[in-house]
């Protein structure tokens, strides 16, 4: 069966999903699971009164089934006990849609983990799990092939912008400097990526807006590891702390600032 | 025309890259050759003689539209077959002289695939990489080359983002070093004049349906004096290189394509050019955080291609899908490997982006019309998804 080949429950879930949305208040527990970086992300939002799911609401990132898959299970856990709500397994919510494309079934497992997330973190009170995070500081030792690669794009100067035109740009988190910096590449490039480890930016709010509003592309939570390439730079290896997951992304010119 | 409107009717087809319908002159002309005209061109009685030279008369046709000599070429059953021949068959016979093959990292995947087969039988691949506009660098493939290398086989013009390679300039380098250069030419079919003897392409891949002939005709252009072995053993058909019965009708459907695409390309790619460029500029005006992958200038007539922040590709199609336009994306959620799209990843796009991609090419059939219908159900489309979207407030 073809990915898109859905029936026609999965499609009506898909055209007018149910309870979309965000809940706020001290009764709220948040669950979230899931990755952009491996397709989808899901956020459910559960309200809970004596032991019941009293309001659920979502908000997902993915195909087709996983926005269905998201409204169904809301729609099956409102008003079920806790224990009830956990018992969900992802067969059930594929039942319950009429049968999901096979290759489609972690879709529908993450919006059951993505309930059983927030559950658990009503239970133990818990900010969800993908806030918590490891800190890390990355330095230009850090980073194999640094040296290597100096001025066949690796840069540890921000002198001369016009060295970036055309250039796939990928800048490390080095405060304020290096995110003016960033800004000011975007001048010059299309592309220019922005590497922080941290989860959020302690900076000046307006600086903030202005970076937010920026087309650089952020990635929060993350680490160069290696620069490879054969007389020039043509990737960077990337550590997502997050997820703990390792991956590849093809660039010109890295930027580390002293 | 019939077909137009039919296609008006049902839907808006703006995904022309997959599959383009066979024009109707095509389908004229090939009607006798299924029925009354059936001859074999290995009989030697009127009948057989008759499809011979209906065959060479096409051959000939052919080779004109890519300024080929008439034996140099080879008629196989699609572009997947003329790959296989072309690479497969040159490396095979030609491994006494060395084993190393260059692809680029944004090869049609039927590309990747064969040069995964030929890394298990004793070849080394290299990959070169493209920028971010698509594009492969010639001095990146210089940084590869050894003195082994015996293949570079780069596409004439991307098939997903439509950027178009400086293939004159790697066809250079080629003769230079000595080194045979192939190029799958189906994304440009019909979209860029294609001249093998200026570009110095060695051997060539071409298919019926992307000039709006039918499926399961293709042809590979083999310059006089390189030798390939067959994959396809048998009566010794097309020179002994792909033996099987020639495929008449489709074959006289392939060269009516050819003929007709000669008279009416140049408007035709003024007209596709028009609707790209309209369909570009609206799109990244209507929708905030729009961009566009490939490059700005140098991408075929017939192809916009667009990644928005925070969305995801296989919902975008259903969406459009449902309002009646049918569009493609590289997305990994509508992939049998649900793994993103190849190209899109060597642009230097994150998983993420490549997954928010939606593809619009164009063709023949279109009318402003299905263009104006496009531009203006995207952005509702676009708006609805990233309002359910967790990621897009943060973007």
């Amino acid at each position: 069966m073809k990915s898109t080949q859905y029936s026609e429950k999965v499609l009506d879930h898909f055209r007018n999903p149910r309870n979309v949305g965000i809940l706020k208040g001290k009764d709220v527990a948040v669950g979230r699971v899931g990755n952009p970086v491996c397709g989808d992300l899901m956020e459910f939002y559960v309200k809970i009164k004596n032991n019941k799911i009293d309001d659920i609401k979502f908000k997902t990132f993915g195909c087709g089934s996983a926005i269905a898959t998201a409204s169904m299970i809301t729609e099956m856990a409102k008003g079920k006990t806790i224990e009830e709500a956990l018992k969900i397994s992802r067969k059930d919510v594929a039942d319950e849609l009429n049968g999901l494309p096979p290759i489609k079934m972690h879709c529908s497992n993450l919006a059951t983990d993505a309930l059983r997330d927030a559950i658990h973190n009503f239970k133990t009170k818990q900010k969800p799990s993908l806030q918590a995070t490891p800190e890390a500081k990355e330095c230009r030792e850090g980073i194999t092939n640094a040296e290597k690669f100096l001025n066949r794009g690796v840069h540890f100067e921000a002198d001369d912008p016009s060295l970036f035109i055309d250039k796939r740009t990928i800048v490390l988190d080095r405060g304020d400097k290096s995110i003016e910096f960033a800004l000011t590449l975007t001048k010059y490039t299309p592309r220019v990526v922005y590497v922080t480890s941290a989860k959020d930016f302690s900076i000046k709010p307006e600086l903030k807006r202005k970076l937010i509003q920026s087309d650089v592309k952020i990635l929060y939570e993350s680490r160069i590891l290696e620069i490879m390439g054969i007389t020039e730079v043509e990737k960077v290896r990337i550590h997502d702390l997050n997820e703990n997951e390792k991956y590849e992304l093809f660039v010109d010119a890295v930027v580390i600032l002293l | 025309m019939v077909l137009r409107r039919k296609i008006n009717n049902m839907s808006v087809y703006l995904d022309y890259q997959s599959s383009k319908p066979v024009d109707p002159r095509v389908v004229e002309a090939m009607t006798p050759y299924l029925s009354s005209k059936f001859g074999n061109p290995s009989s030697l009685h009127s009948l057989g003689n008759e499809a011979t030279k209906i065959l060479e008369n096409a051959r000939q046709t052919v080779a004109g539209f890519i300024n080929a000599e008439k034996d140099e070429i080879i008629f196989t059953s699609g572009a997947t077959e003329s790959n296989n021949l072309g690479i497969i068959g040159f490396a095979m016979r030609n491994k006494q002289r060395g084993n190393h093959i260059i692809i680029s990292e944004i090869e049609h995947i039927s590309i990747h695939n064969i040069a995964k087969y030929l890394a298990k039988n004793e070849f080394d691949i290299s990959k070169v990489p493209v920028d971010q506009y698509g594009k492969v660098s010639v001095n990146k493939i210089k940084d590869r080359l050894t003195d082994n290398t015996i293949l570079i086989s780069i596409g004439y013009a991307n098939n997903e983002i439509g950027t178009i390679q400086p293939i004159a300039e790697i066809g250079n380098l080629c003769r230079e070093k000595n080194i045979i250069l192939h190029s799958d030419a189906v994304a440009a079919e019909g979209l860029l004049p294609i001249d093998v003897k200026k570009d110095n392409i060695d051997i060539l891949t071409f298919s019926s349906n992307d000039i709006y002939g039918p499926k399961g005709v293709g042809v590979l252009y083999v310059r006089k004096g390189i030798r390939l072995t067959p994959l396809m053993i048998g009566g010794g058909q097309e020179s002994g290189i792909r033996s099987g019965t020639e495929n008449i009708p489709g074959i006289v459907g392939m060269a009516k394509a050819v003929e007709i695409m000669q008279q009416e390309m140049d408007n035709e790619i003024k007209k596709l050019r028009g609707y790209r460029d309209h369909l570009i500029k609206i799109i990244l005006r209507k929708i905030p955080k729009s961009y566009l992958n490939g490059h700005p200038t140098e991408r075929l007539a017939n192809n916009a291609h667009f990644r928005f922040s925070g969305i995801e590709g296989e919902s975008l199609l259903l969406s459009m899908n449902d309002k009646g336009i049918s569009v493609s994306t590289g997305s990994a959620c509508s992939s049998k490997t649900l793994e993103p799209s190849h190209t899109l990843i060597s642009l230097g796009l994150l998983h993420e982006e490549a997954h928010g991609s939606l593809q619009f090419t164009f063709g023949r059939f279109t009318s402003q019309r299905d263009i104006d219908a496009a531009a203006e159900a995207l952005p509702d489309v676009v708006n609805r998804l990233r309002k359910l979207s967790p990621l897009y407030h943060k973007t």
